[in-house]
């Protein structure tokens, strides 16, 4: 229990801490001042060291200064009372009459006068009288040497006390001797010039034998400044040279100061200076660590919202201030904002329609299964419905008013069944979802057909666009949305076959049709591969030439299970899924090779899908199949059927004239059943009008057949084009026909189509025939 | 009177005496210890034999004149109990003096071509004051032997006809540093002929 809050309080401790960049920049301000900090107080240091150093040796030359000064009016003060007395004719007198207490008096009595400390005389023969007890017999016979070589003033040192010396000598008139006063110079009186230095200099006149080792010179009259520190005190020594009387036992002025005294001087600067910086170290973090946290604080705010953000959350971040985070935290909401905004932007997308704003296929198939888990047991409904004539109207009016009647149609929708949910499933398929619509789906589905028969008006056009309309069931007819959809699929297609604007229920059977259709049209893709499919051909007998002079290429699917597939099953399902195109190729290859092996008067005829003519490989299918087999191009011949012409004239005849280009013939296959328009036939200049086998079984019921067929003959004579009858079945009708001016018949009469192995016989037979007629 | 007849006498007697008995001079050159010529020595020698008897008289009179501030001669030789003068040839008044052993004396305050005198009754060196100049400086050795001479300029110095043997020679220079300013040596005297000595003494610089 009691770990499980350490941990707690570990952690929150740990996230505080994460916060590096706080640390860092607390870490490096402080590091920063401390260092100034040193330097300054390592500068001012020195700086002080400096100072004080040179402070004490000016002090130390001041001090000297003084010194030399005062030794030299002392030096001429002692040697003018010497000299007075030297000169003296009574002292004169006694020292010439060698008169020893005259002598000791006279000194007394002029040490006294002139405030000396100390007088002798020396005689000249060396003979001390005076206060001869305060010096050695060594320093007395030092002091006659020196007095005798000449020496007049200096320093001496006389039983260790130091002392400045002035020597006057006596001349009687020859040198009898010398007046030699002297003062003390001892610490005392010594102190007395150091008080007029600022310092306390500590001066005393030591021999030079008493210096430090090192500094001692073996020449005693090298006296030049020396100076030492001294102990751990660390003390400024300074000897300096001064006047001496005995060379040979120099003495020196020492000066010493304590630099540590020195600097203790200014160690309350120092300590203030190291004071302030601790103080402003502290200042210095305490700064770096509120500003470093104010400004890691809303960086933090920001990573935690991002976080939230990725992890798909809303978050907004609180903007304190106007600075460059500030605008940063604005940005950050105002990007979130946007990226919301374009990500509902795009969920709409995804689940609606652009052009009409309604719901996709997805969204539906969503809310098909939330009816699903939430129907009533009346269950709901699906309707599925696809314009009848919108093809039509985006090729004649354009995409612009194909679309705006697409979102009118949804309108009129969500009209018409208010309480419904409504789906546009691409192109001009829309779904309807209807909650508790089972009972009266009937119902609905009639308003719908109704209401979308009613003519629309888009951009000035009056447009009947119609509707059929297929419906699912839930839950009978599927269980989840995708069975729903495939079956109120197929309850449409069958509308769509039943005849357009109607609307269908969905019936299991439907889908039975539906996968027999899937498994012929799998069976229909092997086939080709198989070699199931073959040609057969019908012969065309020319009425004029008396013999046949091209055969029609037909057909046929051989299954193995099926057997014989008719043509009017297989077609329209190739037609359908697409596998025309390389079925077709197939047949206009196989045809041009078959053809190729036959008399070169006979043409081979093939039939062409609307399909197959619309897609654009059609004219190199043809060049190819003509280089392959070495067919002429004039035996070729393709026919086409009207309906062609009902979607686009213009790019049908483009088509047309491309065809012939390559030289192949063009016949007009079924003339008089569907379009009819005289028109084309005058675009176009078809190379043969194949007359459908209507008109020729109406030959003999009907009296005006003869007419139409007399009509078509001389207008094809007219513009130049071959006539052909289909479907002859008797010796009547072919005599109608030839006395009409019809130029081919083709029928069961004549022959009805044979497989490519019994070609050459049937022509081996007609021509035994004609040999024999 | 009775003087001049001890000299005659005295004289008589040495020229008389030459040539029976071995007679040589000495010859001295004083230098100073750089070997410069030193005027004003006093060379005075006791011959083997010692000293004759009898007055003794030099040559150069017992005069001792203070002329431009200053005694004149600067030495002056004079045999044991002569008097000397003092003429005062300045404008000025001196006050001679002296503290010396031999003579210790004081002649105050007299004036222009006023002669006093001092009769010398000891021998040895008596240096000569003035106490209004000091500057003033003069010397008289008194002397008890005739065989006494100074050294010139040249620092030659000679004493003839002494009688053959060693003899004591002392000489006596006011700057000498030595015990009462003079050094004794002992020198050879052959019977004919002369001994030349260079002598060397150590001088004061300064008196």
């Amino acid at each position: 229990m009691k770990g499980a809050l350490f941990r707690r309080r570990l952690r929150r401790g740990l996230r505080h801490m994460r916060s590096a960049l706080t640390v860092k920049m607390t870490l490096l301000y402080g590091a920063l001042f401390v260092a100034i900090m040193g330097m300054s107080l390592y500068a001012t240091r020195n700086a002080i060291d400096h100072y004080a150093d040179r402070t004490v040796r000016q002090e130390m030359a001041i001090g000297s200064a003084l010194f030399a000064r005062m030794a030299t009016l002392q030096f001429r003060q002692l040697d003018q009372s010497a000299t007075v007395l030297a000169s003296d004719f009574g002292f004169r007198t006694a020292v010439g009459t060698s008169d020893a207490p005259t002598i000791a008096s006279a000194l007394d009595s002029l040490k006294r006068r002139f405030g000396i400390d100390h007088a002798l005389f020396v005689s000249v023969d060396g003979a001390l009288a005076g206060d001869t007890d305060m010096l050695t017999e060594t320093e007395s016979s030092q002091l006659y040497d020196a007095l005798d070589s000449g020496r007049r003033q200096g320093i001496v040192g006389w039983r260790g006390q130091s002392h400045m010396v002035a020597a006057a000598p006596v001349r009687a008139p020859m040198l009898t001797g010398w007046v030699v006063f002297s003062r003390n110079m001892g610490p005392k009186e010594l102190a007395q010039l150091a008080q007029l230095s600022a310092v306390d200099l500590n001066p005393r006149l030591l021999p030079v034998a008493a210096l430090p080792a090192g500094l001692r010179t073996t020449k005693s009259d090298d006296i030049t400044t020396r100076e030492w520190r001294r102990g751990s005190d660390d003390m400024l020594v300074q000897a300096r040279p001064v006047e001496n009387l005995v060379p040979s036992a120099p003495r020196m002025l020492v000066l010493e100061y304590s630099l540590t005294d020195a600097m203790a001087a200014y160690a309350p600067i120092l300590n203030a200076l190291l004071a302030f910086g601790l103080i402003g170290t502290l200042l210095a973090l305490w700064g770096a660590f509120v500003m470093s946290r104010n400004l890691a604080r809303p960086i933090i705010a920001l990573e935690s919202a991002a976080r939230k953000v990725s992890s798909g959350e809303h978050a907004q971040v609180k903007v304190e201030t106007r600075d460059e985070i500030g605008r940063l935290a604005r940005s950050f909401n105002r990007m979130v904002n946007a990226v919301e905004m374009r990500e509902r932007q795009i969920a709409h997308m995804a689940f609606h329609d652009g052009l009409t704003g309604l719901a996709n296929r997805t969204l539906l198939r969503e809310q098909i299964a939330l009816y699903h888990q939430r129907a009533g047991k009346e269950g709901f409904a699906l309707f599925c419905l696809d314009l009848d004539n919108f093809k039509a109207v985006n090729d004649t009016l354009g995409h612009p008013v194909g679309d705006a009647l697409l979102c009118d149609v949804a309108a009129r929708l969500a009209q018409t069944c208010p309480a419904g949910f409504v789906a546009r499933l691409g192109g001009d398929e829309f779904a309807l979802l209807v909650d508790d619509g089972a009972g009266h789906a009937d119902q609905i589905g009639r308003a719908i057909v109704n209401s979308l028969a009613q003519p629309f008006h888009v951009n000035g056009h009056r447009i009947v666009a119609g509707a059929s309309v297929g419906i699912a069931l839930a839950p009978q007819d599927g269980a989840d949305a995708t069975m729903l959809l495939k079956n109120a699929d197929l309850a449409l297609y069958r509308a769509k076959q039943d005849g357009k604007g109607s609307h269908r229920f969905f019936e299991p059977a439907m889908d039975a049709e539906a996968q027999a259709r899937r498994a012929m049209e799998v069976d229909l893709h092997d086939a080709l591969r198989n070699g199931e499919l073959e040609l057969h051909f019908q012969p065309l007998f020319g009425l004029s030439q008396n013999r046949v002079t091209a055969f029609e290429a037909l057909l046929r699917w051989n299954h193995p299970v099926r057997g014989m597939v008719s043509p009017l099953q297989f077609i329209p399902l190739a037609e359908e899924t697409g596998l025309i195109i390389p079925i077709g190729e197939w047949v206009i290859h196989e045809a041009c090779r078959v053809a190729a092996s036959w008399p070169d008067h006979i043409r081979i005829a093939v039939n062409v899908s609307p399909v197959q003519f619309r897609s654009s490989t059609l004219n190199s299918i043809v060049l190819q199949g003509l280089a392959r087999s070495g067919l002429d191009p004039q035996r070729l011949e393709l026919e086409i059927t009207e309906s062609l012409f009902i979607d686009n004239v213009e790019a049908t005849l483009a088509s047309l004239h491309s065809l012939r280009t390559l030289g192949v013939r063009v016949a007009l296959d079924d003339f008089g059943t569907g379009y009819s328009s005289l028109s084309y036939l005058r675009s176009f200049p078809f190379d043969k009008l194949k007359i459908d086998r209507s008109f020729i079984v109406d030959l003999l019921a009907h009296e005006g057949a003869t007419a139409i067929i007399r009509a078509i003959t001389t207008l094809a004579d007219a513009l130049g084009m071959e006539t052909t009858a289909e479907g002859v079945e008797n010796s009547d009708q072919l005599d109608i026909l030839r006395a009409q001016g019809c130029g081919q018949i083709q029928g069961y009469f004549f022959s009805k189509p044979i497989p490519a192995g019994d070609v050459a016989q049937l022509l081996q037979k007609l021509d035994q025939d004609r040999r024999a007629a | 009177m009775r003087n001049l007849s001890f000299l005659i006498l005295a004289g008589m007697a040495t020229l008389l005496g030459s040539p029976a008995s071995h007679a040589g001079d000495i010859d001295l050159k004083i230098v100073d210890a750089a070997g410069r010529p030193v005027s004003n020595a006093v060379v005075t020698v006791r011959p083997a034999g010692g000293v004759p008897d009898g007055p003794i008289r030099f040559p150069w009179g017992t005069t001792m004149v203070q002329e431009n501030v200053a005694f004149s001669p600067h030495v002056l030789i004079v045999p044991v109990g002569a008097t000397v003068r003092f003429p005062n040839h300045d404008k000025v008044r001196h006050h001679v003096y002296s503290f010396s052993k031999p003579a210790r004396f004081e002649i105050k305050l007299f004036g222009k071509d006023e002669t006093r005198s001092y009769t010398f009754k000891t021998a040895g060196a008596v240096a000569l004051g003035c106490n209004i100049h000091d500057q003033m400086s003069g010397f008289i050795k008194v002397v008890d032997t005739p065989f006494a001479a100074k050294s010139g300029a040249d620092g030659q110095v000679r004493i003839p006809r002494l009688a053959a043997g060693t003899a004591q020679v002392t000489i006596w220079h006011p700057l000498m540093k030595a015990r009462n300013n003079e050094q004794l040596l002992l020198v050879p005297v052959p019977g004919n002929g002369s001994v030349s000595r260079n002598i060397s003494v150590a001088l004061r610089t300064s008196p």
